[in-house]
């Protein structure tokens, strides 16, 4: 589906390994002018987290991706032309609830993206989505200690941002319940509104009557 | 199927019907498959919304970094408004899966069209805003968005649950700030109390109008991109924060706060005027934030022509 007067740069689909030997599994996508801007942006907006091992993005235009619904509404997409070659595969396999769109889960050989397609779908018929694109159309990070320094380890050391580095703050609720101590009503202050000064609640006993 | 509305020209009853059980048996619909166009319609809108707020959504927040007061707080603070970027990118590709362009999304952004949360039209005037930022407006999003990841849209869905997972550090931090400056010195305390007094109500309003004055709930339940209807998702969220907010010592700015007999938090009128005129920029900032996003859009101009130029020159050597 294409509104045809899209000026911006062209989208890329990102894909992004955790770990090693895991699969690389479609994360998003984004827009950029050139292979190494795609890279470097997809790593700004999917790795700010751990983990990351690898990334590749691949041209919209280089991909091609079909429901069953879909080729039964339009088999003709299993003639779609294009070069002969290494194809990579991608599948979705469930309805669960999930934050990757396809798990890649290997290659063939195919003459084009269509025949590609129709490979796939003959080895994974249960399939949900299916998704294939060249081999020629890939851009990866590098894999050498180096790159994997620079791109995928300040993710990793910003513990911050990972909600678990906060631990339990203040009374935890389920401890508050069990004590019997859960604030059943609004304390019996004057309430605020505008007022700039006040008496803090915390200047009263009891705090929280029950 | 009792909205005729919904059914567009072209489209057909038993297209709806077999939509609607897809629907029931809890598949994902993905870009390639048969919508309503009125599911489409729908999801651009509020998606595009969404993805608008998200980067609006930047600048309350974005304004305190040079102020942090520790370098541990001003590393959180840059790390939760990055995060605000990519979620802003994760929801313009959702839209994008939809037929919606970037390039229009923008336009509608920047030329004032398309509407964003209200929320991000108060100002932030003191630094515990940041912390009530994070544990109101970040606690009230994230009940909206964990119904949202179940949404049968598949790649709204997705980028929901990848934004739930990032977001909950932003309430942690939000939080604990909060909970510290509660039990700080009386300055701390007074800051803390007079950011409650501001944001409770307008985190109670970001949740949408009420069920009755929400004319898209039923189609949007119906087709289950909202699971839970906006009143349902506030009584959540109230119920979730009010006792914490006590137990922390802080007063909540309704006199008419009070649990019915189920237990339920039950919230006094709210301003619903406010919340329109907030909403259509007659009221707050909605100008300021626009003039924000106008004048970066407007200086990384350069980029985007040095980008392309780049681009174009490899293709002319590409082609040679």
């Amino acid at each position: 589906m294409m509104a045809g007067h899209d000026t911006q740069w062209p989208r890329w689909e990102v894909f992004k390994q955790d770990a090693p030997g895991r699969p690389y599994q479609a994360v998003g996508s984004v827009h950029a002018g050139d292979p190494d801007h795609a890279l470097l942006t997809a790593r700004n907006v999917f790795v700010r987290r751990p983990s990351a091992v690898s990334l590749w993005t691949v041209r919209e235009a280089d991909l091609l991706t079909a429901t069953p619904q879909e080729l039964e509404a339009q088999p003709e997409v299993l003639d779609t032309p294009g070069e002969a070659g290494t194809y990579h595969v991608g599948l979705k396999r469930t309805h669960r609830r999930s934050m990757t769109f396809v798990d890649l889960v290997g290659a063939l050989e195919a003459k084009g993206p269509g025949d590609a397609l129709r490979q796939a779908r003959e080895q994974y018929p249960d399939a949900l989505t299916w998704l294939v694109f060249p081999e020629s159309a890939v851009v990866r990070t590098d894999d050498d200690p180096g790159t994997l320094e620079s791109w995928f380890a300040p993710a990793k050391d910003k513990t911050y941002k990972q909600q678990q580095y906060y631990g339990v703050i203040g009374k935890h609720m389920g401890e508050l319940k069990r004590e019997g101590r859960m604030p059943q009503r609004v304390n019996e202050e004057p309430h605020i509104g505008d007022q700039k000064v006040y008496s803090h609640p915390h200047d009263k006993a009891p705090k929280v009557q029950r | 199927m009792t909205q005729p509305q919904m059914i567009h020209p072209g489209e057909t009853p038993e297209q709806h019907a077999a939509f609607q059980a897809r629907i029931a048996r809890g598949e994902k619909i993905e870009p390639g498959d048969w919508m309503p166009a009125e599911y489409r319609r729908q999801l651009i809108r509020m998606i595009s919304q969404h993805a608008h707020s998200e980067v609006v959504g930047m600048l309350p927040e974005g304004a305190w970094i040079t102020r942090a007061p520790t370098l541990k707080r001003k590393t959180i603070l840059i790390a939760k408004v990055q995060d605000e970027a990519g979620h802003g990118q994760y929801l313009y590709h959702a839209a994008e899966t939809l037929g919606a362009t970037r390039e229009e999304m923008l336009d509608a952004l920047l030329s004032g069209k398309a509407k964003y949360s209200s929320i991000f039209n108060y100002p932030s005037l003191t630094w515990a805003d940041v912390g009530m930022i994070g544990w109101l407006v970040d606690g009230a999003a994230i009940k909206n968005q964990t119904m949202l990841a179940g949404c049968s849209y598949g790649p709204y869905s997705r980028a929901m649950v990848r934004i739930c997972s990032e977001e909950t550090f932003h309430h942690k931090q939000g939080k604990e700030m909060i909970v510290a400056y509660a039990q700080g010195t009386p300055e701390q305390r007074q800051m803390a109390q007079d950011a409650l007094n501001r944001w409770w109500w307008p985190a109670l309003m970001m949740l949408g109008p009420h069920d009755a004055d929400s004319p898209n709930t039923g189609a949007l339940v119906q087709w289950g991109i909202k699971l839970k209807t906006n009143d349902e998702v506030r009584q959540e969220f109230i119920n979730e924060h009010v006792p914490e907010l006590l137990e922390v010592g802080l007063a909540i700015p309704d006199p008419d706060l009070h649990q019915d007999e189920h237990g339920n938090w039950k919230h006094g009128p709210i301003n619903w005027d406010e919340f329109w005129a907030v909403v259509k920029g007659e009221q707050g900032l909605h100008r300021e934030r626009l003039g924000a996003r106008r004048k970066a859009h407007e200086e990384g101009a350069w980029v985007r022509e040095a980008v392309q130029a780049y681009a174009a020159r490899q293709l002319g050597q590409a082609a040679d």
